[in-house]
């Protein structure tokens, strides 16, 4: 809603500068989002008086013109012959910036000397007219800024008003508000409509077919009305607030929806069939033609506006194109009625029309300010476009709305505020807002709410409206008086958020990439056809295909993140993400959102430096951070298997992770053809886990031990394996063996090549040993490595290099 | 005699011990003087030719003289290698402007510490997480919180629907309704999450997050609502931040207020970010509206309560001074990097 500083003084007699005005709307909760000063800089254009006008010398058309500004006698060269000497005229002086950054300068015009010129309107931006300069009033006074004098000077205020207040979609209305702040009265302008002629029963009817959806349909006839453009003040006046210029007839029903904050449709009357309106529902797939030339399609819930044949508008939203007023309209049906704000928001929505009038409609109309607009508008159009006004009015109101009566305790207010407001207090509080109360109990009010507020309906409103108006920063702060009461944060909370913690202490770095994803991404990386992460949650109206399914799987996000950094040559990445994902269940309103957290390694383990070789990562720097995660929380039985693998995956480098059946995620590099297809040329590893899964996993409580006093001895064996087996399962094997003092495996090194046969490997072990009772001798640690080998002979296919 | 050569042999090896510097050098003195063939031993051996009464003193007097030679060789020996340790020590520098060994480590990204950052101030205050769920059903999203189906206040949030019933939450506020259907007060929660809304520019991305707050309990005021947001936002900002509190809107609360601070760029002054106002809104708030608190079968004339919600993206702009909103959702790792 937009309103100037000057169009409010006509309601209100306040004291304030713009800026003290703004910061009172915005603590009324009008919040000011914006102001703009009209004229500034325009001080050096001033009333001045011809006191000579000389024909030029060495020109024909020009003038030389003597021009008093209460200061100094200057002499002005001047091209128009509209003005003669003793007139007032507008004195741009050396110095003044036109509009168009048309700087004033003295300069020489054939030969003689100019020192600022004589303007235009059109010079000015005041109007189209380049007739002639402007010539002022005799009454102007000399030397004052022009656009001071001209009222132009003017601060619009943009509010951003919440959608209850459909009260102040009106300068009347702000005003209004103004007033009860500031405690004093509205000013109304005259809206005396001077009538002639015939009554409008004898020229028009009204038929109002369906009084739940219209309650109420008035109109005045203008007879004889000369449509043209609009005086200047007018123009000026829909321009600062944002509007177009159309007509004169057009721009008063804009001019007063504006004002009082009711929209108005004038039809020409001799484009309307049978001398009659009827407000009636659609037909089920009827057209209408508005005036904005567009057909519309309409339902049996759409009101319409009609003549004896056809739809002239569709109520409360845009008129027809049929019975528009246009250069040759001469009689004018002038209508101010009030609608049903759900059906009007219904339709509006629905066919996307969206306008001055549907905005205030389907807020809800004062349906006691319909007269009072008609006859605003009436008598303005008779005075601009020189019509005539039948006498009387019609007004089809069958069922008066009452004013709403609302019951008011003080006690609970104050309560409820944490304030203390005497009745006298609140009383008055209510009246400058145009409420009338009773004090009928010594705690109870009732009070009446005049219907432009159709906002206000419970008791609760009103003690916003006395909290407003009293002002909130009246209300003393203070701490609630509450039981202390605690809870812990929940294991899921402390998990997250230790584990996010770990992660960004092993190098790794968060990104959050948007919950939606396209529905290609899924071939992207090659999940099966009848993969369950294909049946996704998929949003209606997305912004685009790309934002267009909730995804199920972190994989896709994460690499376009990582190829998008790539592209910019960032080579070495350690990011991860831990975030929800969204996946339909079959018997269920709405999906499961379980937390995942997936991570991503490529380029170098360490940043490279003058004292670190650049190495690789690869797939057990993604298994450690995964191993640290599960040793974080306390986790010991986890298992890497291959199970079934992934199809994002490198199929040799790649394993799923259990605990005991449970799977718990998966890590591997990212398949080539995938890494290829996003544009990450390089080797990524990526790992995924389900974290609901990982936080169901029950830990027991530690039991600390005390560390052995005697020292260690250890023994190394190299094994001889065949290639495929896994050096899980030697460990494993190893470490089941029942040697008490037998304290620790260590794989130390794996070897593949020269003197080690073909199809086969060497994996070597240091093997620990230590008592909890004394220290071992060596022949006591030879017979339980021995042991120890002997186990391991007769359970592995293995053979002592 | 004898003593007089053994005094002699004395003076003479702390003579000729003042011109060794080395190790080795030492290692020569003492086989010279000590050894087995060395000047001591020679004048030892002639103790054998003396008579029986003088044996013993002069055998006192060598071993005295033995003990003096060892003492001050060995003194010096301290010495020589205190010296060679600390010439050692000296030639062993570094050049400590060189870059430490770098063991890399990551970042948060500024959403989560933000969303961190507030929870604990908000703990501090006795409230306590919750959650629920971003793809929602319009009931808890809109209607349960006063937002009825054609209410001209649904077009304050484009919604993103899934079907008829279902939408991605356009704000953490359903998170109230899932409290109090299963809770009774007194209650006191915070709800950090992520919503969602069609709408995408330099200040909007359409996913975001929020953080809502709900308390609830008999007497309740807003004057309570007032004195916990300003004392969350000194936490926040700093105690001398100005904070100020204006009426709004919102279906869900009445009386509804914004909550603004004084611009942290001008200090209030009036600039681009705050609009020339001096003044930031940074929260939406408001004592829970009596039509909600009837979704939830709360009696409304026993208990109240206050509600608010921020936006964190917003809060981590202002707090980095980001003045577009994409940068936090583009994982543009050369931004991440600085949190």
């Amino acid at each position: 809603m937009i309103v100037t500083y000057n169009w409010l003084k006509e309601f209100i007699d306040f004291d304030l500068t713009p800026e003290s005005l703004s910061d009172l709307l915005t603590m009324l909760g009008l919040e000011v989002e914006g102001i703009k000063n009209l004229g500034s800089g325009m001080d050096d254009i001033v009333v001045a008086v011809v006191e000579e006008k000389n024909e030029h010398p060495n020109a024909d058309k020009l003038s030389v013109c003597k021009v008093n500004n209460g200061r100094e006698l200057l002499t002005i060269v001047c091209g128009a012959h509209n003005f003669k000497s003793g007139d007032k005229v507008a004195l741009a002086q050396i110095g003044a910036v036109l509009p168009g950054e048309f700087r004033i300068k003295r300069s020489k015009i054939r030969g003689v000397e100019s020192f600022g010129m004589l303007c235009s309107e059109k010079e000015l931006a005041l109007s189209d007219d380049s007739a002639g300069i402007m010539v002022l009033p005799p009454d102007a006074p000399i030397g004052e800024p022009l656009f001071a004098v001209l009222g132009l000077k003017d601060t619009i205020f943009e509010i951003g008003l919440t959608p209850n207040r459909a009260d102040c979609l009106s300068v009347r209305g702000i005003a209004r508000e103004i007033a009860a702040k500031l405690s004093i009265g509205l000013k109304d302008p005259g809206d005396e409509v001077v009538t002639a002629f015939t009554s409008i029963d004898e020229i028009v009817s009204v038929v109002v077919e369906d009084p739940e959806l219209c309650p109420r349909y008035a109109a005045r006839f203008i007879a004889d009305c000369k449509i043209g453009p609009s005086p200047g003040w007018l123009v000026r006046r829909l321009q600062a607030v944002g509007m177009r210029s159309i007509n004169n007839v057009v721009d008063v029903t804009n001019y007063v929806l504006m004002e009082l904050g009711h929209p108005l449709h004038a039809f020409d009357f001799d484009l309307l069939d049978g001398e009659k309106i009827i407000v009636r529902r659609a037909t089920e797939g009827e057209v209408c033609k508005t005036l904005d030339g567009q057909e519309r399609r309409l339902l049996s819930s759409d009101l319409t506006i009609r003549d004896s044949q056809k739809i002239v508008a569709l109520a409360g939203i845009m008129g027809g194109g049929n019975s528009e007023i246009n250069d040759g309209t001469t009689n004018v049906l002038l209508e101010s009625a009030c609608f049903n704000p759900y059906t009007i928001r219904r339709t509006s929505k629905r066919l996307g029309i969206h306008s001055e009038s549907s905005h205030r409609f389907e807020r809800g109309a004062d349906v006691n300010i319909i007269l009072k607009a008609l006859d605003r508008a009436a008598s303005l159009i008779a005075d601009l476009a020189g019509g005539k006004v039948a006498r009387g009015v019609i007004d089809v109101y069958p069922e008066e709305v009452k004013a709403n009566l609302i019951p008011f305790r003080i006690e609970k207010a104050n309560k409820l505020l944490g304030l203390d407001l005497s009745p006298d207090e609140v009383q008055r509080l209510f009246y400058n807002l145009g409420f009338t109360s009773q004090l009928v109990e010594p705690d109870l009010l009732n009070v009446t709410v005049p219907t432009f507020r159709v906002d206000l309906e419970r008791e609760i409103d009103l003690v916003e409206e006395v909290a407003r108006l009293n002002g909130y920063d009246k209300i003393p702060e203070t701490m609630p008086r509450v039981e202390i009461f605690s809870d812990r944060p929940t294991r899921r909370q402390i998990l997250e958020k230790r584990v996010r913690e770990l992660l960004v202490g092993q190098g790794l770095s968060e990104v959050i990439n948007y919950s939606f994803i396209h529905p290609s991404s899924f071939d992207r990386i090659l999940l099966p056809s009848d993969d369950y992460r294909r049946t996704t949650v998929k949003i209606m109206n997305p912004l685009n295909e790309e934002q267009s399914v909730m995804r199920t799987t972190l994989l896709p996000g994460i690499l376009e993140t990582a190829a998008r950094n790539f592209s910019f040559r960032l080579m070495t990445q350690q990011i991860f993400e831990m975030r929800r994902v969204y996946l339909p269940e079959a018997d269920s309103e709405l999906p499961e959102e379980p937390l995942y957290l997936s991570g991503l390694l490529t380029g170098s383990r360490n940043r490279e430096g003058w004292n670190q070789e650049r190495e690789s990562v690869d797939f057990f720097d993604a298994k450690g951070i995964v191993e640290n995660i599960f040793k974080l929380l306390d986790i010991t039985s986890i298992s890497f298997g291959k199970g079934t693998l992934e199809n994002f995956y490198h199929p040799g480098k790649a394993c799923n992770f259990y605990h005991n059946d449970l799977q718990v995620g998966s890590l591997g590099e990212i398949h080539p053809d995938i890494s290829e297809k996003y544009g990450l040329e390089q080797t990524a590893i990526y790992f995924e886990i389900n974290f609901e899964k990982l936080i169901s996993i029950g830990t027991k409580t530690l039991t600390a031990l005390a560390p052995s006093r005697y020292p260690d001895t250890f023994r190394d064996i190299a094994l001889l394996v065949d290639d495929r087996m896994e050096a899980g399962t030697v460990i494993e094997t190893i470490k089941n063996i029942k040697v008490r003092e037998m304290e620790d495996v260590e794989l130390f090194d794996q070897y593949k090549g020269p003197n080690i046969a073909e199809g086969h490997k060497s994996l070597a072990f240091r093997i620990r040993y230590r008592s909890y009772e004394r220290t071992l001798t060596d022949d006591e640690v030879n017979s339980m490595h021995q042991r120890v080998i002997d186990n391991l002979l007769k359970k592995l296919n293995v053979t002592i290099r | 005699m004898m003593k007089s050569k053994l005094n002699a042999l004395l003076s003479e090896a702390v003579l000729e011990l003042e011109t060794i510097a080395t190790e080795e050098g030492l290692q020569e003195l003492k086989v010279k003087y000590l050894g087995k063939k060395g000047a001591l031993t020679a004048i030892m051996k002639g103790l054998g030719g003396l008579p029986a009464e003088e044996r013993p003193i002069l055998g006192q007097v060598a071993n005295l003289v033995k003990d003096q030679i060892e003492e001050i060789i060995n003194t010096k020996l301290g010495d020589i290698r205190h010296q060679i340790k600390t010439e050692k020590l000296r030639l062993e520098t570094t050049d400590i402007t060189l870059p430490g060994r770098l063991k890399s480590i990551g970042t948060r990204h500024p959403v989560t510490i933000v969303i961190e950052e507030l929870s604990e101030i908000f703990r501090g205050l006795g409230f306590q997480v919750a959650e629920g769920p971003e793809i929602e059903l319009d009931y808890y999203n809109f209607e349960a919180l006063n937002m009825p189906k054609d209410h001209p206040a649904r077009d304050m949030q484009d919604t993103f629907y899934v079907n008829e019933n279902t939408i991605l939450r356009t704000h953490t506020s359903p998170v109230q309704i899932r409290t109090m259907l299963k809770q009774q007060p007194p209650i006191r929660i915070i709800a950090p999450g992520t919503v969602y809304r069609c709408d995408s520019d330099a200040t909007h991305s359409p996913m975001f997050h929020q953080i809502e707050g709900l308390l609830v309990d008999e007497g309740i005021t807003f004057g309570d609502l007032k004195g916990v947001l300003t004392t969350f936002l000194t936490q926040f900002f700093g105690k001398s931040i100005k904070v100020r509190l204006r009426p709004s809107f919102f279906p869900f609360t009445e009386p509804s207020a914004e909550v603004d601070i004084a611009c942290v760029i001008c200090k209030g002054k009036g600039c681009r970010i705050c609009k020339n106002t001096g003044w930031l809104e940074i929260l939406g708030s408001g004592m829970v509206d009596p039509e909600v608190f009837r979704h939830v079968n709360y009696d409304s004339e026993k208990y109240s309560g206050f509600a608010f919600g921020m936006g964190i993206e917003r809060i981590a702009m202002l707090k980095y001074g980001i003045t577009d909103m994409r940068l936090l959702f583009e994982n543009d790792m050369r931004f991440l990097a600085q949190f």
